[in-house]
């Protein structure tokens, strides 16, 4: 990582000279970042970053480019330009950069007062920073060579101990500290599998010598623990590509001290092929985007969101019509970056991608030609055509199918009535369009018999207290809280006791088996509900995720208080989780994506978007089909998926649709809309369908499990897949679904024909039937030449459908 | 979902390794997937070019005869004549064309043909808790130890969060240099009780990388419909239907552009060529075989299963799995490996002389055909069985003539794309209980089939948790390459 200095020192050369032309060297000025320094720890070093303002107000990075020096012997500046300290005293440091200077001063004090070395506050840290507690070394499940440390630190106490205890002590010689193990191993003094971790009379070195020689003590809790860290700079913005900006992260203590901890903390870079970041804290641009730096400091997590913008010069921003506040955010997004929002697409093409993403199925011929032959205004008709599908009982189908995903509709849990009984209420509260947040409280506070009382079934299908709190979690949520069943969420404040903590609001949900065959009731056990931490064995009281203050009222009944909070207009998760749900089946990805992975490290596009829109369903007290409607009518949803010279690039930001392809079920209906051809499956009553299936035991193995059906083995949105496949494109250009539906007897092709239908005419209805629109002149040539290429007419006609059929048109939504 | 080819950071063996790319779907990268196999073909042999490891990516394809319910490594593989009779058994051992070596008089063929392969007497795990095929298969299939166990040793169905079996992420990692199934596994599922297919499935990688099943006895007529063009449907017909659709797309020159990332055409042009190529269905045709071909192998589903194995690998296959047919039932009478009752005669009579042909004419084949250097042949089960005749370790019961499962010791034969010819690894106790030098655990066995592949099992992939895992938690066995 250390060879991204030298671009960083190229690339600031040349805009240096740009900005000292621009603003006159009298205006340029260095600044120095942060001032008022106060040290007082021996083992205490500091950075400081050296910027300079430029002509049009952002700051440009020259702390790589910069040299201090001082006159003082008040502190020491070392060859990379970290300031230790010598003796009280007040400093002057000077710092050069491109022929300007500025000065500063640092204050020594206290220097000589004691400063014992603590194990939280010090020496874990360094464990960090030598790779020591990582997964493949010491912190891995098992340790590494009979030692082992928790993963990244998160257990301190567990660390202490392992060094303390284990080996009887023997990782410590206090009489002579160099000839223990903690450090003879990283420095090689003995043999070690890790390799060299930090050689001897280095600072960590020195600062482990002082901890053994002091009595390998536990610091308080309260004094070496961090509060917080903080970022410096908070938003980095990159003119081009090329450039680099250093970070500096601080931690504060209880005390109210603070400590650069620069390099001992850990960067992620969320999107290196746009930002690189190095283990010392360079961010170095590589190409236009967007990436988000995440930065760890002992259990702390804070982002920084990183934008580059185009290289090329030109950019000019053209204002398109706004239908509403999802275009206006979303525009001011598009703006700051440099990228042009494509323009509306035409009505054939929105009414084909609103109907399969508000009904999952294409819009009928007859329908495409009346919505197009309508003389009102293209943006009235498409606001009628969205009210029109949201009322419609596809609609219905559509969202049923969707939510049984998502809760799991699966006869291997619910047995088969359990399924249909399941599978109605859903549909019942889709069809009278039950406010989300009521949904979801039934679904939660469900208890009594699974025939009964239908949403009981979620439980019959999770079982088991933790499994409903994971489950509950991630769809109610959005978070994945499955990795904190085992440990600490390395990157997210989430801990294995959160985990366990909300699992005890479920602790007491079981179930019995009711008096008919394959019924079973769901109850609060009266004991034996405790909920116990795996590792400590205590009983872990429920209390209310993500640091939410609320208090449980311990008389009253856990499950339905967590429904409260859950469901509660005060819950920033449950509105914000649905919302950026609903709107990635509109745009083929979430704002923050995947959908149901919500937490600081994976960062959302648009924050202020996705608040809005929460907001909005909130005012609407949670009214799925007012948020879909306002997405809908929106031209961002309404774009075309056609790219400019300033959006092509774009995949996350919505300047523009991207083609999704259809699911399983879209594309099975599809394909019996446009051929004409009813779906017959065993078990459910003849044209069925496939979006109308109760659940995935239904022709197991077939088509649609071979374009991305999901099992319902869980309720992760990730079950269904959209990709593409070698065995798909097989099936549809050799495989029977497709060969008997363009050949039926009762198909389209063969009615077309012995209606003794023109050419012209065969073409346009099956272009509307296949594509949703009206083949322009060119392609009506291409398709009667063919039309006419050959004797038998009727095969001449099914390989046009054929080729319809598997063109990019149909098989995705575009 | 992957990370190409090595770690993040400084690893604990103390190397960096720069060539870091991380994956989080291709599309993010703004990578297609065709552009990412490039990535990773130039990555793949810059790692086998810098030398340092001997025989990494000599194999282009493997063969897999997974011989499902556990064979008796002491009936077969591993005899131990001095040990007490109720531990050594009934048969006899016999010399074989590597000095020194040798094997039960069940396998007279196979000792013929032992020059050409490594016996790995030193194949060793300790399971979690109870243990059962499933588990045992789905860790020697993925790498990993399945998450539920039952208290009686039952899995979970498959499901979507599985780890991926091998050739699963064969398939995603390597995929074939021309247009040709990637994966087929055959003749039957894999299979214990009811709960069928686990550890045979792409899992967390999405059904798109699920085996090719051809779950058919192929000393049969073998039907492959979707790989053979349409009586109805000519070739000249689907080159028409190509013309034309190449023309609609044509038409909409912004739309290819934009689904150009979902590499649809890329299937496309791979599927129109496999079933206009006539390649695929050409390999599965065995009436091409000569007739003593076909003899030699064996008229069996066996058999003619791994004839098609070489038939196929021939073709491009990466990876071909033949399970053992028959499925542990219960019935001494059929020739499932599983003997908890009457090991003896079944064997002598039933399993051994159709593994002994096949086994053998396999190696042999290959061998002749110049093959064996570039396809790594592997035949190994999910574990042994009891040294001591007739007693539980399973918690199955067992007659006294009966073996129980044994996964502390047991054997493997490993041959071909690079590996040394007439060895021995590893050596097994006085009672074939124990490895007494070397153990094996089947992880590395699959670390090894990888690195053979050229796929480095360090390898991070993210799983359905988006947690970062090795590829498989095994160290490849190098010292057998030679």
């Amino acid at each position: 990582m250390k060879r991204l200095v030298l671009p960083a020192f190229c690339g600031l050369f040349v805009l240096s000279t740009f900005s000292a032309a621009g603003t006159g060297p009298s205006k340029a000025k260095l600044e120095v970042f942060p001032q008022g320094i106060v040290m007082s720890d021996p083992r205490e070093v500091r950075r400081v970053l050296i910027s300079l303002q430029q002509a049009d107000g952002s700051k440009l990075d020259l702390t790589g480019a910069s040299k201090l020096t001082t006159t003082s012997d008040v502190v020491r500046i070392d060859e990379s330009g970290v300031i230790h300290p010598v003796k009280d005293g007040v400093a002057v440091i000077e710092a050069a950069a491109n022929g300007m200077t500025a000065r500063f001063e640092v204050t020594v004090r206290g220097l000589s007062e004691k400063h014992p070395v603590g194990f939280v506050k010090d020496v874990v840290p360094i464990l960090g920073k030598a790779g020591c507690n990582s997964g493949p070394c010491h912190g891995g499940a098992k340790g590494k060579n009979g030692f082992k440390l928790s993963l990244r630190g998160y257990d301190p106490a567990f660390d202490y101990g392992a060094l303390i205890q284990d080996l009887s002590g023997r990782r410590f010689n206090r009489a002579d500290p160099a000839q223990s193990l903690l450090l003879l191993k990283p420095t090689m003094g003995v043999a070690h599998g890790g390799g060299l971790r930090f050689p001897v009379s280095s600072r960590y070195y020195n600062t482990l010598v002082q901890w053994i020689r002091e009595g390998v003590k536990l610091d308080d809790e309260k004094t070496g623990a961090v509060t917080g860290i903080k970022l410096f700079p908070s938003d980095i913005l990159m003119n081009k590509s090329g450039l680099s900006q250093q970070m500096l992260v601080l931690a504060r203590y209880p005390d109210g001290s603070e400590r650069d901890v620069t390099l001992e903390s850990t960067y992620v870079s969320s999107t290196p092929a746009v930002a690189e970041v190095s283990d010392s804290g360079l961010v170095h641009s590589l190409r236009k985007g967007e990436s988000t730096i995440q930065v760890r400091y002992q259990g702390q997590v804070v982002s920084v969101p990183v934008t580059a913008l185009p290289d090329k010069a030109g950019f000019q921003w053209t204002q398109l019509p706004q239908h509403n506040y999802v275009d206006r955010l979303v525009d001011e997004k598009l703006k700051r970056l440099w990228i042009v929002p494509s323009r509306l697409c035409s009505d054939a093409e929105f009414m084909r991608r609103v109907s399969l993403d508000l009904t999952g199925l294409l819009p009928r011929p007859q329908d495409v030609r009346a919505f197009l032959a309508d003389p009102e205004p293209s943006g009235i008709r498409r606001s009628k055509l969205i009210d029109r599908l949201l009322a419609s009982p596809e609609y219905v189908d559509h969202w049923t199918l969707k939510w049984g995903d998502l809760l799991q509709c699966n006869r291997r849990f619910l047995g088969e009535k359990g399924l249909w009984t399941y599978r109605s209420w859903i549909r019942k509260s889709i069809a009278e369009n039950k406010p989300y947040d009521q949904f979801v409280r039934e679904i939660v506070e469900a208890d009594g018999s699974t025939f009964g009382n239908p949403a009981a079934n979620f439980f019959r299908a999770t079982r088991e207290p933790k499994v409903m709190m994971e489950t509950v979690s991630q769809v109610f949520l959005g978070v994945r809280m499955m990795c904190a069943n085992c440990h600490d969420h390395p990157f997210e404040p989430w801990t294995q006791r959160s985990y366990y903590e909300m699992t005890a609001f479920f602790g007491g949900v079981a179930l019995k088996e009711g008096a008919q065959s394959d019924e079973e009731v769901v109850y609060e056990k009266r004991q034996g509900y405790e909920i116990r931490h795996p590792k400590y064995g205590y009983e872990v009281t429920a209390k209310f995720p993500f640091g939410n203050p609320a208090q449980l009222d311990t008389h009253g009944e856990r499950r339905k208080q967590f429904a409260q909070w859950l469901t509660s207009k005060d819950n920033p998760y449950f509105a914000n989780a649905i919302a950026n749900r609903i709107w990635s089946y509109f745009f083929g990805r979430g704002i923050i994506d995947p959908v149901d992975d919500l937490r600081p490290s994976n960062p959302s596009s648009n924050p202020a978007l996705l608040a809005a829109l929460a907001e909005d369903l909130k005012r609407a007290n949670f009214d799925l089909k007012h948020l879909m409607r306002r997405i809908a009518n929106s031209r961002v949803y309404q774009a075309a998926y056609t790219t400019n010279e300033w959006n092509e690039d774009d995949g996350t930001n919505f300047s523009h649709q991207r083609p999704r392809r259809l699911a399983a079920e879209q594309l099975l209906d599809a394909v019996a809309l446009a051929t004409g051809t009813a779906l017959n499956f065993e078990g459910v009553p003849k044209g069925y369908q496939a979006q109308q299936l109760p659940d995935s035991k239904i022709a197991v193995g077939g088509f649609l499990d071979l374009f991305g059906r999901p099992p319902r083995e869980s309720s992760c949105e990730c079950e269904r897949r959209g990709d593409i496949s070698l065995g798909q494109a097989l099936n549809l250009i050799n495989g029977g679904v497709i060969a008997d539906a363009i050949a039926d007897p009762d198909g389209r092709v063969a009615k077309l024909v012995l209606s003794g239908a023109g050419d012209q005419k065969i073409v346009e209805d099956l272009y509307l039937a296949t594509l949703s629109r009206m083949p322009d002149s060119g392609e009506v040539r291409l398709s009667v030449d063919y039309l006419k290429g050959g004797n038998n007419r009727a095969e001449r006609a099914q390989d046009l459908l054929w080729a319809l059929l598997n063109s990019h048109a149909f098989l995705f939504n575009r | 979902m992957l990370v190409i080819p090595g770690k993040m950071g400084t690893l604990c063996d103390g190397t960096t390794r720069r060539e870091f790319l991380r994956v989080g779907g291709a599309a993010l990268f703004g990578m297609n997937l065709p552009q990412l196999f490039a990535l990773q073909a130039h990555t793949l042999s810059t790692a086998a070019a810098k030398g340092i490891k001997k025989g990494f990516g000599q194999a282009k394809s493997v063969i897999l005869l997974f011989l499902q319910g556990g064979p008796s490594h002491l009936d077969i593989w591993d005899p131990k004549p001095d040990a007490p009779s109720n531990i050594r058994g009934e048969f006899k051992p016999i010399k074989t064309k590597v000095p020194g070596v040798l094997l039960s008089e069940t396998m007279p063929m196979l000792a013929e043909q032992l020059d050409k392969c490594i016996l790995i007497r030193s194949m060793s795990y300790t399971p979690e808790g109870l243990f059962n095929h499933t588990a045992a298969i789905y860790q020697m299939l993925t790498g990993y130890p399945p998450d539920k166990v039952s208290p009686s040793g039952q899995l979970e169905p498959p499901s979507p969060r599985d780890f991926p079996t091998a050739g699963s992420q064969i398939s995603k990692l390597k995929p074939p240099d021309v247009s040709m199934l990637p994966f087929v596994e055959m003749p039957r599922p894999l299979q214990e009780s009811n709960v069928i297919g686990k550890g045979g499935a792409a899992g967390f990688l999405g059904k798109a990388y699920d085996p090719y099943r051809l779950y058919q006895d192929p000393n049969k007529p073998i039907k492959i419909d979707d790989l053979a063009l349409r009586s109805d449907v000519g070739e000249g017909r689907l080159k028409g239907r190509f013309e034309l659709l190449k023309g609609i797309n044509s038409s909409m020159k912004d739309l290819e552009k934009a689904v150009s990332s979902t590499a649809v055409d890329e299937y496309y042009a791979k599927a129109y060529d496999l079933v206009l190529s006539g390649k695929a269905r050409s390999a599965f045709d065995l009436e091409q075989e000569p007739a003593a071909v076909r003899e030699r192998y064996g008229r069996t589903t066996f058999g003619q299963g791994a004839l098609l194995a070489r038939r196929l690998v021939e073709a491009g296959t990466r990876l071909v799995q033949l399970n053992w047919p028959a499925v542990a039932n219960g019935n001494p009478e059929v020739d499932a490996f599983d003997t908890h009752a009457a090991n003896f005669g079944p064997l002598k009579n039933l399993h051994c002389p159709i593994l002994d042909r096949t086994l053998s004419a396999l190696l042999e084949d290959l061998d002749q055909r110049g093959l064996l250097n570039e396809t790594l042949v592997v035949a190994v089960g999910e574990f042994g069985r009891s040294p001591r005749l007739g007693v539980s370790t399973s918690g199955n019961s067992n007659a006294p003539d009966g073996r129980d499962h044994w996964p502390y010791c047991y054997t493997a034969l490993i041959a071909g794309g690079g590996i040394k010819r007439g060895e021995v690894y590893g050596k097994s106790d006085d009672t074939a209980s124990a490895p007494k030098e070397d153990p094996v655990h089947p992880t590395d066995l699959l670390a090894t089939a990888y690195y053979a592949l050229g796929i480095d099992p360090a390898m991070e992939i993210l799983n359905d948790l988006n947690q970062p895992r090795p590829l498989v938690k095994g160290e490849p066995l190098v010292t057998l390459f030679g």
